[in-house]
């Protein structure tokens, strides 16, 4: 039992089920974050926890006790809004002071609190003026501000940098991380952006139309999807989906037959009755390399991205002219629009999902493509 | 739980190379909107403007100037527009034809002024809650305003007397301020709510998880921000009370020490003749504190009719 613990969690407005039964366990400590395109929820989601909507079915229970009933302040939390959600018309002392003056502080105390907060947070100088006047990092530091004086157990934060531009945004991924390493408080973030999620989680719980489709840590959902929505939803370019059947299945993995490319054994837990199903086999782009491989295509890209460090080509596979492929190969590659090129991709590289989207499991050791689960003081 | 300190120290070691204030984005263009427009176009605009402004303030320049002007003078042939032996001396003769003039002015800014704030105590929850909450009868509540401030308070004449006679309030402050005030209420919400809904309803839940209660809410951070719409409705009540009292005060009252001036200029009215031009001087002098109290709030006027988003 974790910190935090939602279980057969339920929100409906008006006979839409916007969260359909969702599970949870968050430990202290965790940063958890809530990923997923629009409309999937995950914003419902951190507001029920919040205490801001109301639950439909349900149990919400922080640190042991339900609180479901309970108004946002008694259940230990902060959250930070995606607007910041300052308050223009004072000052940035009072605005950090804001839950301060609430709990009705001695000014003492409430000035020691804020001004050390302020003097950390780099905004000591800007303590006067309001928050019009400072940019959108500063805001959003404020913000951060005001959620830390509270001291609360859990912090929420509600797509935060998403008012950033991208350079900002970027360091701001590194100071909250910084913020979370130093706080040891658990985190819950919600973003639609999957480097973020990536970025910064200990563990990413994917959201897709109001249901979780996949929990786990980073490099967990980018080697195993559990699915071809959590596949695509994760990793950029997206993952390629090339229809193929099942011929044979054994130990070794599933044998599929890929149309006009011959033959391969995927290294996947098979299930049983699989032979002569269609299936979908997935190949991420970063996967797909110039020349020959245990699956050989003919690919015409169609238009090229050169990033330097990168090309990305998207176009067409075989003669069918409809499939869309990406690859994504070293910045010099020898691709060019409309000539077709053969591009090989390794068996060991390749998802394969049933006709359902579910994946059969990959025989992939995690310890082998996560860094952090390597053991380096055995060697 | 670390310190506070420790917290947020590494968070912002580096700061982040922020774009200082200095360089706020450049706007399109700084040039005035009026600079845009050739010289015939600008000689159009302001003579379109002038042709209003003629047409809105002829009957008060006309005023001033009969003010201005001898009795004698005001029916002589061929009328002279511009008077030729101006004096101001109407501006003294009145105060001793109508001894109760200076109670009148004072009546009438009085009832207007208790009036607005009865109208503001009502109108600023109420537009706030029908901002903000949804609850049964919300629309029909709001359809219902905008339905009685179709009606002109004369339609209402005879059942608000009846009621008043009941409450027995005939010739007293209240019969002219009550009613006087109900009809202040739709326009007020109106425009109040509108400015409400503008304000984030983030900032209100932002406040609500840091454990502010809703009348903390409301007082700490919806008012300070509706603030500009407080202002602008006041002013409307303002002035929609003091130039639409007459109507009441002169059904609901007959003791001339309650009159307001717009019902105290009849006093001018003699069984032979009309002192016209102390009547001027009369209107005139009573209408400048109001004069002179909008240009020195009319700029909230402007920037309430105005403000954008109170969002950043």
């Amino acid at each position: 039992m974790g910190q935090l613990t939602l279980s057969k969690l339920r929100k409906s407005f008006s006979n839409i089920e916007v969260i359909k039964t969702v599970d949870l366990d968050v430990e202290e400590g965790e940063f958890v974050v809530f990923v997923g395109p629009s409309g999937c929820g995950k914003s419902t989601l951190l507001r029920m926890i919040a205490g801001l909507e109301e639950a439909t079915g349900g149990d919400i229970v922080i640190s042991g006790k339900r609180v479901n009933e309970l108004p946002p302040v008694k259940r230990g939390i902060a959250m930070v809004f995606q607007s910041y959600a300052l308050y223009p018309h004072m000052s940035v002392f009072e605005n950090i002071a804001f839950p301060l003056r609430v709990e009705k502080m001695n000014e003492a105390d409430l000035n020691t609190k804020v001004n050390e907060a302020a003097r950390v947070l780099q905004l000591d100088t800007r303590l006067k003026q309001k928050p019009g006047t400072l940019s959108g990092g500063q805001r959003q530091r404020v913000a951060i501000g005001r959620a830390i004086v509270r001291e609360p157990k859990i912090f929420l934060f509600d797509e935060p940098l998403s008012n950033l531009d991208a350079a900002l945004r970027a360091e701001m991924r590194i100071e909250l991380t910084n913020l979370h390493k130093k706080l040891g408080a658990t985190m819950i973030y919600v973003t639609h952006d999957q480097i973020e999620a990536m970025t910064m989680a200990d563990r990413i719980v994917v959201l897709n139309f109001g249901e979780i489709a996949q929990v786990g840590s980073p490099l967990e959902l980018y080697h195993k999807p559990a699915n071809t929505f959590v596949a695509s939803f994760i990793g950029n370019p997206k993952m390629n989906f090339l229809e193929v059947t099942c011929t044979g299945a054994g130990a070794a993995g599933v044998t599929v037959s890929l149309d006009g490319s011959g033959e391969a054994v995927i290294p996947v837990a098979p299930h049983e009755d699989l032979v002569g199903r269609t299936l979908t086999l997935g190949i991420r782009p970063e996967h797909v390399h110039l020349g020959s491989g245990d699956l050989e295509l003919a690919f015409t890209p169609g238009v090229i991205e050169r990033l330097g460090i990168h090309s990305v080509a998207y176009g067409t596979v075989g003669s069918s002219g409809e499939n869309n492929f990406c690859g994504l190969f070293h910045g010099t590659a020898a691709i060019r629009d409309g000539r077709a090129a053969t591009v090989g991709i390794n068996a060991a590289d390749c998802h394969l999902f049933d006709e359902d989207g579910q994946a059969l499991e990959r025989q992939i050791e995690l310890s082998q493509a996560d860094e952090a689960l390597v053991d380096h003081t055995a060697a | 739980m670390t310190s506070t300190e420790s917290i947020v120290r590494d968070v912002a070691t580096e700061d982040t190379p922020v774009v200082p204030a200095t360089q706020a984005p450049p706007r399109t263009s700084d040039t005035p909107m009026i600079d845009r427009y050739g010289p015939v176009e600008k000689a159009l605009l302001y003579a379109g403007a002038g042709l209003f402004l003629i047409f809105i303030l002829m009957p008060f320049i006309e005023a001033g100037l009969v003010s201005l002007k001898p009795l004698s003078h005001l029916f002589s042939r061929p009328y002279n527009f511009f008077p030729e032996n101006a004096s101001f001396d109407a501006y003294v003769t009145m105060w001793q034809s109508v001894p109760l003039l200076g109670r009148y002015i004072a009546n009438g800014l009085f009832i207007a002024l208790v009036q607005t704030a009865l109208a503001l105590l009502l109108i600023v929850p109420a537009s706030y809650a029908l901002a903000r909450f949804e609850f049964p009868g919300h629309g029909l509540i709001l359809g219902g305003f905008l339905a009685v401030s179709m009606f002109s308070g004369a339609v209402l004449l005879i059942p608000l007397y009846r009621l008043m006679r009941t409450f027995g309030i005939l010739n007293t402050y209240w019969a002219m301020i009550i009613p006087g005030t109900a009809f202040l209420l739709p326009t007020g919400i109106w425009l109040l709510r509108t400015y409400m809904l503008r304000i984030p309803r983030e900032l209100e839940e932002a406040a609500w998880v840091d454990g502010a209660g809703r009348f903390y809410i409301f007082r700490r951070v919806v008012l300070p921000l509706a603030m500009p719409g407080v202002v602008v409705v006041a002013l409307t009540a303002f002035i929609t009370s003091f130039a639409q009292q007459f109507i009441f005060a002169l059904t609901f009252n007959s003791k001339s020490e309650l009159m307001p001036l717009s019902v105290g200029l009849f006093s001018f009215f003699g069984r032979q003749e009309v002192i016209w031009n102390e009547l001027m001087a009369a209107s005139i002098t009573g209408i400048a504190p109001v004069l002179v109290m909008f240009v020195f709030l009319q700029r909230y006027l402007v920037a309430g009719m105005t403000a954008g988003a109170v969002k950043q």
